[in-house]
C-alpha cells in the first residue's frame, strides 16, 4: 500500500456519532465546569467583567453605545469559548491522557467533537443571556434584537469559532504549539475585526483585510441589526460564510481527532486544514471587491459614535441614517465627484465657489466640509449666487422619515438649504439661515418623507445649500448630514 | 483446559509492530482459552503494552493476524469494544468527576452494562462513591479502574499492569480481585513484569522480551522446563567461572549475574557439599548461599542471562 494512504488525512475515523453517550458526555462536562472555581470564572464571570469594561469605560456608559458595543462583547465571548474553552480544553485533555479511557468504549472521534461541541454550546446560552441582562440591568440597554435573531447570531457563531478552535486543536501536537497558534489567531480578531477597536477607526487598507476575518462579520452584524435597525436576512452571506466555515473546522476535527498526544499529526495534514478558511478567503475578495463594508460600518459607527459627546446639542434619532460625515479618507476625491458647485456664471454673473475638507469636523469629528467663495453681482445686477448640490437616493426601506439635519457654521451671511424632491409636483422645502461661528443643528423638516415613495423609480433627491445675496467672500462648513 | 483453536477467544500470530526504527513485536504468536487468565511477562519495553493495544484495538499492528472474540481489532473496533474490558496502564478521569458518576457515565456507552452497586460494592468503592476522583488514593484509582473495565461485563477482560506502583497490600486486593474473574470464568490477559503477579494468578504464561515470546506454558511447566531442579543463588569471595561450577557434582547449569552465581540442582544437597568441597580446594569462601525452588524469574534469568528488572 502507498504510504500515503496511511497518512490520517486520507480516511476517515472510525466509529459512529453516537447522539446518546455524546450528551451524557457533554452533560457531564458542563457539570464539571459547575464544580471548577476557574472554569466557572471564565465561563460566566470574565464576559461580565468584559461587558463592565465595554459599557463602562469604552462606551462610557451611555446607553445607545452601549448597544453598539453589545455585538462585540458577546463576540469576544463566543471567541474565548471556542479558542479556549473548546480548542484548548481538547488539548489539555489530550496531554492529560483523559481522552485514552474513552477511546476504550465504543465512541468514535465523531461521538467525542460532537460532544465537546454541544458542551460549548449549552454553555454559551446562559452566558449571553447573564450578558444580555446585565447590560440592560446596569447599563439600561434597549435591546433592539428580537430573540430568535439573537439566538440564530450566537448559534452560528458559536458554531463557527468552535470549528476554528478544534480545528487549532486538531493540528497543533502539543499545548505550546496549540497556545502560539491560538494566540496569532485569537490577537488577530480581537484588534482586526472590531472586537474592541471599532472598524470605522482603522485605516483602509486594515479595513479591507478585516473583510478575511470572521469574527468582523458576527461583529458587523450584531451592530448592523441592533443599532442599525437591519435585519438578519440583510446578513444571510455572512452568517453562510460562518456556517460553512465551522462545518469546514468541525470536519477536520473529527478527521484529524487524536486521542493520544503520541499521536502526532504530519505538515502535510496541516497545510491542508488550512483550506478551512476558504470560505473567508472567498468572502473577504468578493467583499472588498463588490461589498460595500467599509461605508456599512461607517453608517452604524456614525449612528453612535458622537452620542455620549454631544452635549448640549439636539439629540440624534439612534434611527437616524448618515448621509455624509465627510470622515472617509478618499473624500476628496468623493466631493468632486459627488458635490457639485454652480455659481452665475451662466448669468454672466462672476461669482465663485470651491469645496475643500477640513479638520477637525463637528463635534470632535474628524473632518467637515467646508463651502467657500466669493458672491459677486453681474453687471446691472447687486446680487449674485454660488450653490453647491448634492444629489443622494433615499435608503431602501427607509421608514418614515421627517427631514434632514445638519451641522453648520460659518459667516454670518445668510444661507439657503433645499431639497429638490423627486417628483417636481411635491413641495421643495427651503430653510434660510444665518450661522453662528461655533457648531449649531439645523433641521430641514420634508413632509412628503413621511409618506412612502410614490415614485419608486425616482427616489434621486438633491440637496442644495446656496450663498446668495449681496457681494462678499462667504464660509460656510457643513457636517453630519443625516435622515431624521 | 481445552486447547481447542476453535474455543481461544484471542488469536495473536506472527503479530510485528515497529515504532520508527524500534521493532517492537517481532512476530509473537499466542492463544487465550475461554475461561483462561493468561500472563503477559516481560521486562519493560518488552512489548507487553503493545501487545494488549493491539488486541484493545487502539494500535494497528504492521503484521500478523489477531483475532479478539472472533473479531479483528482494527476493523471491528466498536463491536468488539462491546465485548472486552479494558483497563489502562494508568487511568486518567476528570478531576471533579465522582466515583458513581464515572461508573454510570461509562456504563451509559455499552448496550449492556453491569449494575453500579455491584460494582462498587465488589470493587470496594462504596464509601467512596460520592468522592471525586482527585481525592481517590492510588490504590481506589487501580481499583476504579478495574470497575470501569467490568462495566459492561465483559467477556474478556484486558489488564495492563494492574498492580504497578502500588504497595505490597494493594497488591494483594488487586489479586484478590482478579482471582474473582478467573471464579467467574471470565477469559482475562494481564500484564506484569511481577514474578509473584504471574505466578499466583495466571493459568498460562508467555514471557515477552525484545517483542519475541521466549516462552509459553503454565508457570509450573516453565519452571520444571528451565532448571530441572533447585535454585541455588551463592555470592562468593572470589570471582570464579560458571562454567566450573557447572562442573560441580548434581549441578546442571550456572549462570553469573551482577557477581551473584545461580546455580540449578538435583538433588540440593549433593550440589550444596560439592560446592563447599571445590571452594575449599580454590581457597575461596562462601558469603552467602539461597535455597530455593525455581521460579519464573529464574525462567527468565535462563533464557535471557539477565533478570526481569534490569
Amino acid at each position: 500500500m502507498p504510504r500515503w494512504l496511511n497518512d490520517p488525512m486520507n480516511k476517515w475515523p472510525d466509529g459512529p456519532i453516537n447522539m446518546m453517550p455524546s450528551i451524557r458526555i457533554a452533560l457531564m462536562s458542563i457539570k464539571l465546569v459547575m464544580r471548577t472555581k476557574v472554569a466557572l470564572f471564565f465561563t460566566f464571570l470574565f464576559p461580565i467583567i468584559f461587558l463592565f469594561v465595554y459599557s463602562g469605560i469604552f462606551a462610557r456608559g451611555n446607553p445607545q453605545a452601549v448597544v453598539y458595543m453589545f455585538g462585540p462583547v458577546v463576540t469576544l465571548n463566543i471567541m474565548g469559548s471556542g479558542f479556549f474553552g473548546l480548542g484548548l480544553q481538547s488539548v489539555m485533555q489530550r496531554e492529560r491522557g483523559s481522552l485514552r479511557r474513552y477511546r476504550l468504549a465504543p465512541l468514535g472521534p465523531g461521538s467525542m467533537v460532537f460532544s465537546s461541541l454541544l458542551a460549548n454550546y449549552l454553555l454559551e446560552l446562559p452566558t449571553i443571556a447573564m450578558l444580555v441582562f446585565c447590560a440592560m440591568v446596569f447599563f439600561h440597554m434597549p435591546l433592539r434584537i428580537d430573540l430568535l435573531t439573537l439566538l440564530i447570531l450566537v448559534t452560528v457563531g458559536t458554531f463557527a469559532f468552535a470549528g476554528f478552535g478544534l480545528t487549532i486543536a486538531s493540528v497543533a501536537n502539543t499545548m505550546q504549539e496549540a497556545q502560539v497558534y491560538n494566540n496569532v489567531v485569537w490577537l488577530t480578531l480581537l484588534f482586526l475585526s472590531g472586537v474592541t477597536v471599532p472598524l470605522p477607526m482603522l485605516p483602509p487598507w486594515i479595513q479591507r483585510f478585516a473583510a478575511f476575518l470572521p469574527a468582523t462579520y458576527l461583529v458587523s452584524s450584531f451592530q448592523a441589526i441592533m443599532v442599525g435597525g437591519q435585519s438578519l436576512c440583510d446578513h444571510q452571506a455572512e452568517m453562510l460564510v460562518l456556517l460553512v466555515s465551522g462545518t469546514f473546522g468541525l470536519l477536520f476535527a473529527w478527521k484529524l481527532f487524536r486521542w493520544e498526544k503520541e499521536e502526532k499529526i504530519s505538515t502535510r495534514a496541516k497545510l491542508v486544514s488550512i483550506t478551512f478558511m476558504l470560505p473567508f478567503l472567498v468572502m473577504g475578495i468578493w467583499m472588498n471587491e463588490y461589498g460595500n463594508l467599509a461605508a456599512t460600518w461607517k453608517q452604524t459607527y456614525s449612528l453612535i459614535s458622537r452620542q455620549p459627546f454631544a452635549a448640549g446639542q439636539h439629540a440624534l434619532s439612534i434611527s437616524s441614517i448618515l448621509l455624509n460625515d465627510f470622515e472617509s479618507p478618499e473624500e476628496s476625491e468623493i466631493l468632486l465627484k459627488t458635490w457639485q458647485v454652480s455659481t452665475d456664471v451662466n448669468a454672466a454673473g462672476r461669482s465663485l465657489g470651491e469645496l475643500e475638507v477640513i479638520s477637525p469636523g463637528a463635534a470632535g469629528t474628524g473632518h467637515a466640509l467646508r463651502f467657500k467663495g466669493r458672491v459677486e453681482s453681474a453687471p446691472g445686477s447687486d446680487r449674485g449666487y454660488v450653490a453647491v448640490r448634492y444629489p443622494f437616493t433615499l435608503p431602501a426601506g427607509s421608514p418614515s422619515w421627517r427631514g434632514i439635519q445638519f451641522e453648520v457654521r460659518g459667516d454670518s451671511r445668510l444661507f439657503q438649504v433645499k431639497i429638490t424632491p423627486p417628483d417636481l409636483t411635491l413641495p421643495a422645502p427651503t430653510l434660510t439661515f444665518i450661522p453662528d461661528s461655533e457648531w449649531q443643528g439645523v433641521r430641514l423638516p420634508a413632509a412628503w418623507l413621511a409618506t412612502p415613495n410614490p415614485f419608486p423609480h425616482k427616489n434621486t433627491l438633491v440637496l442644495e445649500f446656496r450663498a446668495d445675496g449681496p457681494p462678499g467672500t462667504f464660509r460656510l462648513d457643513i457636517d453630519e448630514i443625516r435622515f431624521y | 483446559m481445552s486447547n481447542d483453536p476453535n474455543s481461544a477467544v484471542v488469536r495473536v500470530e506472527g503479530l510485528r509492530k515497529r515504532y520508527g526504527d524500534l521493532e517492537a513485536l517481532r512476530g509473537i504468536t499466542f492463544e487465550i482459552q475461554a475461561g483462561e487468565v493468561f500472563g503477559l511477562l516481560g521486562p519493560n519495553g518488552a512489548g507487553k503494552t503493545t501487545t494488549i493495544e493491539i488486541l484493545e484495538g487502539l494500535r494497528q499492528p504492521d503484521g500478523g493476524t489477531v483475532m479478539v472474540c472472533g473479531m479483528d481489532p482494527g476493523r471491528e473496533q466498536t463491536a468488539l469494544k462491546e465485548q472486552i474490558g479494558a483497563q489502562l496502564q494508568a487511568t486518567v478521569l476528570p478531576d471533579k468527576i465522582r466515583v458513581e458518576e464515572a461508573l454510570a457515565l461509562f456504563a451509559s456507552f455499552y448496550h449492556t452494562s453491569a449494575s453500579i452497586e455491584m460494582l462498587l460494592e465488589r470493587f470496594g468503592l462504596t464509601e467512596k462513591r460520592r468522592a471525586f476522583f482527585e481525592k481517590l488514593s492510588g490504590g481506589q484509582k487501580q481499583r476504579l479502574a478495574l470497575a470501569l473495565a467490568m462495566v459492561n461485563n465483559p467477556e474478556l477482560v484486558l489488564l495492563d499492569e494492574p498492580t504497578v506502583g502500588l504497595d505490597a497490600q494493594l497488591r494483594r486486593d488487586i489479586y484478590a480481585l482478579i482471582e474473582r474473574f478467573r471464579e467467574e470464568r471470565r477469559t482475562t490477559l494481564l500484564t506484569t513484569h511481577y514474578i509473584e503477579e504471574a505466578e499466583r494468578l495466571c493459568d498460562r504464561v508467555a514471557i515477552l522480551d525484545h517483542g519475541q515470546v521466549i516462552a509459553l506454558g503454565t508457570p509450573r511447566e516453565l519452571v520444571l522446563h528451565s532448571g530441572q531442579g533447585t535454585r541455588l543463588e551463592v555470592s562468593l569471595a572470589k570471582p570464579v567461572s560458571p562454567d566450573r561450577l557447572k562442573q560441580l557434582d548434581a549441578v546442571s547449569d550456572c549462570r553469573e549475574v551482577n557477581g551473584r552465581y545461580f546455580l540449578h540442582a538435583q538433588p540440593a544437597a549433593v550440589a550444596v557439599a560439592a560446592l563447599v568441597r571445590f571452594l575449599e580446594a580454590e581457597g575461596n569462601a562462601l558469603l552467602d548461599l539461597h535455597i530455593a525452588p525455581p521460579t519464573l524469574e529464574d525462567v527468565f534469568v535462563e533464557m535471557t542471562g539477565r533478570r526481569m528488572e534490569d
